[in-house]
């Protein structure tokens, strides 16, 4: 019984205290928002890149040839390859475009010159399709370049076919005719749609692009995805200070006077450290879960279900707090505890959370998860990133398992140390 | 072991590190009497009265409290006592009624009980109209009182106070003086460490001195102070230096010793006199009229009726507060 007086009066110091509501809580949501606004995340919920739609001018003065324009092709393109991010209007001819640009009302104009398609069918033909671009804007303008260049790029591939097959059968002695290189070129352009397309549909026979792991989570996408592994790491980080710091207040209490003052009451030593264990775990707990029920409330990051969850939090709970102990138990004085926390604890925390700014780089991962995971923090992150990761129960247990171990190895050495101490 | 005695001290030691904070510290405190340890700081008082609070293990030796060892039986100690420490030892961010509660239930009082233990106790401290307020907005004064509050919610039956009253002002000392005596009135046994001699002088039934880590001297007031004898001592200072007049003095009835300084190691000043005299209320009047007639006037008096100040500057040859 003394023991829960002496935690619940720990934690009422605690909570009221506003080092713990910055550092604890203030500070993990606001980094959380921060990056959640950074990555646009106010303008919808799960949608991603809330980009503003660009406007394009498009002047097609391709006449075309036999049926085909590529002008054509390229206007239709532009106007249907990405109806909500790139709205391509005709415009009448090639100044009205660029007097649009410069009134702001258009990011690129975009001039197919006359005698485009006869370029591409013509093997010493030459042309150059014209963008006019507002030289304030970056991204809109590039994604129109892109989208141009993969076709132009068809083309200019088109036409380098059509020139090697002519030179092919002209040294075997044959002389290609019109419609057989027209022939060729359309089963050039038409193998390349092929290929475009495929690429654009995830199914493309010559080259896959492989998504890290974490990019294949079924509760978190996109911007609430990268939010959902920050606040993790976050978390993580600071629930590790909190921990040291709550454990500290062995320090500061011995440092006032009332910890020896204790010691003249008819109170257990283990009793007087069991409470202020008690109230350590009891602010971690509190912490974790109030960060996990507000960044699902506020950011809608899905942490998973209840039950890996529960276990991930008792986890933290156990790892972080005991940790705290352990390395409050090598302090002398208060003084030491800020070079540790200042130090120490910031070094160990990025260190752990190294997964966490190198999870999107499929090349870094696997050296840095297994950096992270020298230090205790390392461990708490990965069980995280699990349960963002849809893990269940069972997938998480390995990692909750070695949290749980560590915890109690540095909760067995901190409380003998400071047992030594005050005997 | 406990014969009519609440606390026996029997060769405590100490030592931390080549240090020898305690060497060989033996006294015992009668039930019901108030008993001073007085010493300069760094005499070894707050070493002994931990190892008393079972803070602190005695290198060598043993005590007791109510019958109960400080090695073998710390719990039964701790019940006994009421411990007031050096340094204010409160929680300054909560009310001066929740840090009594706190520590009422450390000392295991519950419900009711410890509701009218905490009503009494701001009572007896004089803190009942502030008793809903913060400590940190407390002076120092009303801090040292509930200091002390809290060693008396059980009601020990000895309570051990660490230099109480220092840095404090002069009316939160007197009542601190106060409050002690009347603890003790009520049956309270105290055990009190001080270096201010007038604490000492006024409230101990017996004092034991301490220096360097030993006992140098113990007993009541008077026993005490027959050690320097129990001669007044009267320092004058001169308008003029008068061989005349010192000879006139000497051969004054009631006159011991007349010698031209203040004290025997200190330097010769002009004009600076000091006698040792039977009765200084008496004597005073002729050594005064002898001056007179000597045509030298007497610029100041400062009369010294033994105390335990010249107890230790006689046993030490230092003063009590250096």
């Amino acid at each position: 019984m003394k023991a829960v007086d002496i935690a619940l009066k720990d934690l009422w110091h605690s909570v009221r205290n506003a080092m713990f509501i910055v550092f604890g809580l203030l500070l993990p949501m606001s980094t959380g928002a921060l990056f959640y606004f950074a990555f646009g995340g106010q303008s919808g919920g799960d949608e991603g890149f809330a980009l503003a739609p660009i406007e394009v001018q498009v002047v097609n003065l391709d006449e075309g040839q036999m049926g085909f324009s590529a002008g054509e092709l390229l206007s239709g393109v532009l106007r249907d390859a990405i109806p909500d991010l790139i709205h391509a209007r005709e415009a009448s001819d090639a100044t009205a475009a660029r007097a649009a640009v410069d009134r702001q009302q258009a990011a690129v104009a975009v001039i197919v010159p006359a005698g485009f398609t006869a370029a591409i069918m013509e093997l010493e033909g030459r042309a150059a399709v014209e963008l006019y671009e507002d030289p304030t804007l970056t991204l809109g303008p590039g994604i129109v370049r892109g989208v141009l260049s993969q076709l132009v790029d068809g083309f200019a591939g088109t036409k380098i076919a059509a020139s090697t097959a002519h030179d092919q059968l002209a040294a075997s002695g044959l002389s290609p005719d019109a419609t057989t290189m027209q022939a060729v070129a359309m089963e050039y352009a038409d193998w390349t749609q092929t290929v475009s397309e495929g690429q654009q549909s995830g199914t493309n026979p010559l080259f896959e692009i492989q998504a890290p792991p974490a990019q294949e989570q079924e509760g978190n996408e996109g911007v609430t995805g990268i939010l959902a592994l920050i606040m993790a790491g976050m978390m993580v980080f600071y629930v590790f200070f909190t921990g040291a710091a709550s454990a500290q207040s062995i320090l500061l209490e011995e440092e006032a006077g009332t910890l020896p003052r204790l010691f003249t009451t008819p109170t257990r030593q283990s009793t007087i450290l069991g409470g202020k264990f008690i109230s350590t775990f009891m602010l971690l707990a509190m912490q974790v879960v109030v960060l996990v029920i507000i960044s699902g409330l506020l950011f809608g990051v899905d942490w998973g279900d209840p039950l890996p969850v529960a276990a991930v939090t008792v986890a933290l709970v156990v790892l972080a707090s005991s940790f705290g102990i352990f390395i409050t138990s090598f302090l002398r004085d208060t003084r030491q505890g800020g070079i540790i926390y200042g130090g120490v604890m910031t070094v160990m925390g990025m260190l752990g959370m190294i997964t966490v700014f190198t999870g999107t780089v499929p090349t870094a991962s696997n050296a840095t998860n297994t950096v992270s995971l020298i230090v205790p923090q390392g461990w708490a992150v990965r069980a995280w990133r699990l349960l963002l990761d849809g893990a269940g129960f069972g997938e998480v247990l390995p990692t909750v398992a070695v949290m749980m171990a560590a915890g109690i190895v540095f909760f067995v050495v901190g409380v003998l140390k400071f047992r030594n101490r005050y005997a | 072991m406990n014969n009519g005695s609440a606390v026996q001290a029997r060769g405590l030691h100490k030592s931390f590190g080549d240090v020898n904070a305690v060497r060989g510290v033996s006294f015992e405190v009668n039930a019901g009497e108030i008993f001073s340890l007085l010493g300069p700081n760094g005499a070894g008082k707050s070493t002994t009265i931990s190892i008393l609070a079972c803070l602190l293990q005695p290198t060598k030796g043993d005590a007791s409290v109510m019958g109960h060892s400080v090695l073998k039986e710390s719990m039964g100690v701790k019940a006994a006592i009421g411990v007031v420490p050096q340094e204010i030892a409160l929680y300054e961010d909560i009310s001066a009624r929740e840090n009594l509660s706190f520590w009422g239930k450390m000392y295991g009082l519950r419900g009711p009980k410890l509701a009218q233990r905490v009503d009494e106790v701001l009572e007896v401290i004089g803190l009942t109209s502030r008793q809903k307020g913060r400590v940190d907005k407390f002076s120092g004064g009303m801090k040292r009182r509930l200091n002390i509050g809290i060693a008396l919610l059980h009601k020990p039956q000895v309570i051990i106070m660490d230099e109480p009253t220092v840095g404090i002002d002069p009316q939160s000392r007197r009542n601190i003086l106060d409050n002690v005596k009347e603890l003790n009135r009520q049956g309270m046994t105290v055990l009190y460490t001080t270096h201010y001699m007038e604490e000492a002088q006024e409230l101990s039934d017996r004092i034991a001195i301490m220096d360097q880590g030993q006992i140098i001297a113990r007993g009541t007031h008077d026993q005490l102070v027959k050690i320097v004898g129990e001669l007044d001592r009267i320092n004058l200072t001169l308008s003029a230096s008068s061989e005349q007049l010192l000879a006139a003095w000497r051969s004054t009835d009631g006159v011991h010793q007349v010698s031209a300084t203040a004290q025997p190691d200190e330097p010769v000043l002009d004009g600076a006199v000091t006698l040792l005299v039977d009765d200084s209320n008496v004597v005073l009047p002729r050594i005064l009229e002898k001056a007179t007639n000597a045509g030298v006037r007497v610029t100041s008096i400062d009369i010294q009726e033994p105390n335990l100040e010249a107890v230790f500057l006689h046993l030490t040859g230092r003063a009590l507060r250096d």
